[in-house]
């Protein structure tokens, strides 16, 4: 009989690998395809509703009264869980992935691809029938076909425009093409005083928002799973934004927090946000009558005819398997489609609902802004195509980091667009 | 700075050469006045650098919600107000999250400290196989990432059913407290001189009793830094206090964050008001402890 002696150090690196291979075993998915809605049981139970809006000042209670309400309906407890929204997602990760936690999550609609790798929600398919939703809110909550969310509320991010300052500047109507576009920036730009034209996210954390811009020159970003940035539309796309930096018609280090603080006092005529952007630009602005003089503009297109370009964005409710996930599906199918529920939640949070009857009703209607909002923006918006991969936040980031070399330029826009194009392709 | 230490240390040295011829009065006073002068800059420069952020927390939680993004900056404020100091009190989450705090970090100290001084001690005056190698293994747990520990620590106290409890939060805590602790203890119990150990045991006290009665008394600063240190770790730390403290046992970090950081806002004043607030405890600790604190962190440096 042989043995073999080890030293100190092969025994260590066995033990690293070890580790490490056990590490990986236990971050691989073990089932990823979700389980059907069909068969789930709906006797009232007991169940938990994760929400980063329970932690929220303004919309805290209107969502704990509507966990309230439908407990107090079925007789039930639903236990709130929440977390800020900027840990949200890796924290409910952690809970489903280690099945601590099951019952109905809100979900950001660019998280449903990364949560439904995990393999853990329900197909809602059937809750979302004869319900009303319109078709673009269900696709918002749709992951390869199969309906993992019902849409809560669903609207876009686009251009919001302060109505004043563009009439200074001698602006009447949205530019409708690029062109005229970045005229009107440079209108602006002359009315002094240290107006940002475009307060466009310049930052690396917000450098995603350029994605709508290269769609603008035309480039699908990835195809057939074929990542097509580095094409000539994104690097013409990135060569402008770049003018427009170089030019002083957008401005260095800026985030989605610094644009709103910009528009909120003045300093910019224009920004990129969604609809729940409203009330935290009306809140920090000394401006009490800015709220009058807001407006969404169409992003502007490369030629006349083409549909201009905008971002979803959006919440949605899913369904995590386990103990009350009947009952949590119900409660989700109540609370983005029960008529009277989602008016009256449209009516605090300003939130548009996803239901025709829901978008129909007089509150939203005679809402001038978000009317506004729906006609301009949010009805050509899309989802972002690499929200399909769970490693988008990753993709985006390396796409960002591209884009912010070749504004410092440390790089050529062909050059940063054929990196960040490999570096997503490596990634889907 | 070190250029002016230098200068100052080549005058004295020259000074002090028999041979030397002396300079002037005149220059040496002109010289002395710059040294006091570029002193007191240094002072001026390194003191704002550390207080401007105090001072700018302050300002902020006293602006209003309108004021506080003004632009340009400005140093001054234009309009002050209480009001985000009031409306403090009427959360009543927040006392809850000072409460979690005090206890979690509280009992981190105090396991740190205990658990660290055995170790410490051993390391320091006992020789045997296996001490410098363990020494080093304790030190290399510093090296991790901790997300990387976070996700194996979630899964093992969800083994163990101790997630959402202050256990959860203690345990991990120390786990990151307890390496520099015992190196910190070490330093301090290596400049005890064994002669006092060993004077103690002839007269008959036990092992326990010397640790007990000679060395732990003698160490108090080295156990107090240590303490502090582990305290400032369980206070301040977030992403641990977010992930395995669940709602109820919340620590302020995580608490205020989940109370004032918003998906599109941000409330800063009042983020600012509860920040200052609730970091009084510490700084009231700290000013009581801090000789202690300073004399612990450096016994260690210098052996004697």
């Amino acid at each position: 009989m042989s043995t073999t002696l080890y030293s100190r150090r092969q025994l260590l690196k066995m033990m690293g690998i070890t580790a490490g291979a056990v590490g990986v075993a236990a971050c691989m998915p073990s089932n990823n395809s979700p389980s059907g809605g069909d068969d789930l049981d709906t006797t009232p139970t007991n169940f938990s509703f994760a929400s980063w809006s329970l932690s929220e000042e303004a919309p805290k209670p209107v969502v704990q009264g509507l966990i309230d309400s439908f407990a107090s309906q079925d007789g039930i407890t639903i236990s709130p869980v929440t977390y800020p929204y900027n840990e949200y997602l890796n924290q409910l990760t952690l809970q489903v992935r280690g099945g601590q936690f099951a019952g109905a999550v809100q979900l950001d609609v660019a998280w449903l691809g990364a949560l439904a790798a995990l393999g853990k929600l329900v197909d809602l398919s059937s809750f979302a029938e004869g319900r009303g939703y319109t078709d673009a809110a269900l696709k918002a909550g749709q992951y390869q076909g199969k309906q993992l969310g019902l849409p809560w509320t669903i609207g876009a991010i686009g251009l919001v425009a302060n109505r004043e300052l563009m009439e200074q500047a001698g602006i009447t109507e949205a530019p409708a093409t690029i062109e005229d576009f970045e005229a009107a920036l440079t209108d602006l730009k002359g009315l002094g005083n240290g107006i940002i034209p475009y307060a466009a996210s310049t930052k690396v954390a917000q450098l995603k928002d350029i994605l709508a811009w290269m769609q603008t020159f035309g480039s699908p970003l990835i195809e057939d799973g074929q990542v097509t940035i580095g094409d000539d539309a994104s690097i013409e796309a990135v060569t402008w934004y770049k003018r427009l930096y170089d030019n002083g018609l957008i401005a260095p280090d800026v985030d989605r927090f610094d644009a709103r603080a910009l528009f909120s006092q003045g300093k910019t005529a224009l920004y990129d946000d969604a609809i729940v952007g409203k009330s935290a630009v009306l809140r920090d602005s000394p401006d009490a009558d800015l709220a009058s003089k807001l407006e969404p503009w169409s992003r502007p297109v490369v030629a006349t005819g083409d549909d201009p370009r905008a971002l979803l964005w959006g919440h949605v409710i899913a369904v995590v398997e386990g103990d009350g996930a009947g009952t949590a599906a119900e409660f989700a199918q109540w609370a983005t489609s029960d008529e009277a529920t989602v008016v009256d939640f449209f009516t605090k949070l300003s939130l548009p609902p996803t239901t025709d009857a829901g978008l129909s009703s007089s509150e939203v209607t005679d809402d001038a802004y978000v009317s506004a909002f729906t006609e301009r923006v949010t009805a050509t918006a899309t989802p972002n195509p690499f929200w399909e991969y769970p490693q988008y936040a990753q993709m985006e980031s390396a796409i960002a980091e591209q884009v912010q070399a070749v504004l410092v330029g440390s790089s050529s826009p062909a050059d940063a667009m054929r990196a960040a194009g490999e570096a997503v392709q490596a990634l889907v | 700075m070190t250029a002016m230490v230098t200068m100052h240390r080549e005058a004295q040295v020259d000074g002090g050469q028999p041979n030397a011829v002396p300079p002037p009065k005149g220059k040496l006073r002109r010289e002395s006045r710059g040294v006091r002068i570029s002193s007191w800059i240094a002072v001026v420069v390194f003191g704002a650098f550390g207080l401007l952020p105090i001072y700018w927390l302050l300002v902020t939680s006293l602006t209003p919600d309108s004021q506080v993004f003004r632009y340009p900056p400005s140093f001054l404020p234009r309009s002050l107000t209480l009001d985000h100091y009031a409306s403090l009190a009427e959360n009543p989450d927040l006392f809850r999250y000072l409460v979690n705090s005090v206890i979690v970090s509280v009992i981190t100290a105090l396991a740190s400290v205990i658990v660290s001084a055995y170790m410490a001690y051993s390391f320091s005056k006992f020789r045997y196989r296996g001490r410098r190698s363990l020494m080093y293994l304790v030190l290399a747990s510093q090296m991790f990432p901790q997300a990387l520990l976070l996700v194996t620590l979630y899964t093992v106290f969800s083994a163990y059913g101790l997630l959402n409890t202050y256990t959860a939060l203690v345990l991990s805590f120390t786990t990151f407290t307890l390496p520099l602790c015992v190196w910190m203890l070490k330093g301090f119990f290596d400049t005890i001189p064994d002669e006092l150990i060993e004077a103690a045991r002839v007269d008959g006290a036990s092992r326990m009793r010397t640790i007990h009665s000679i060395v732990l008394p003698l160490s108090a600063p080295g156990l107090v830094a240590a303490g502090l240190f582990a305290f400032v770790r369980g206070w301040n730390d977030f992403i641990f206090a977010l992930t395995l403290a669940g709602p109820h046992k919340q620590t302020l970090p995580p608490g205020l964050v989940n109370t004032f950081v918003g998906e599109a806002q941000t409330s800063w004043p009042a983020l600012m008001a509860a920040s200052l607030v609730t970091s009084l405890p510490v700084v009231i600790a700290f000013i009581a402890l801090q000789r202690y604190l300073v004399g612990g962190i450096t016994a260690g440096a210098v052996k004697g």
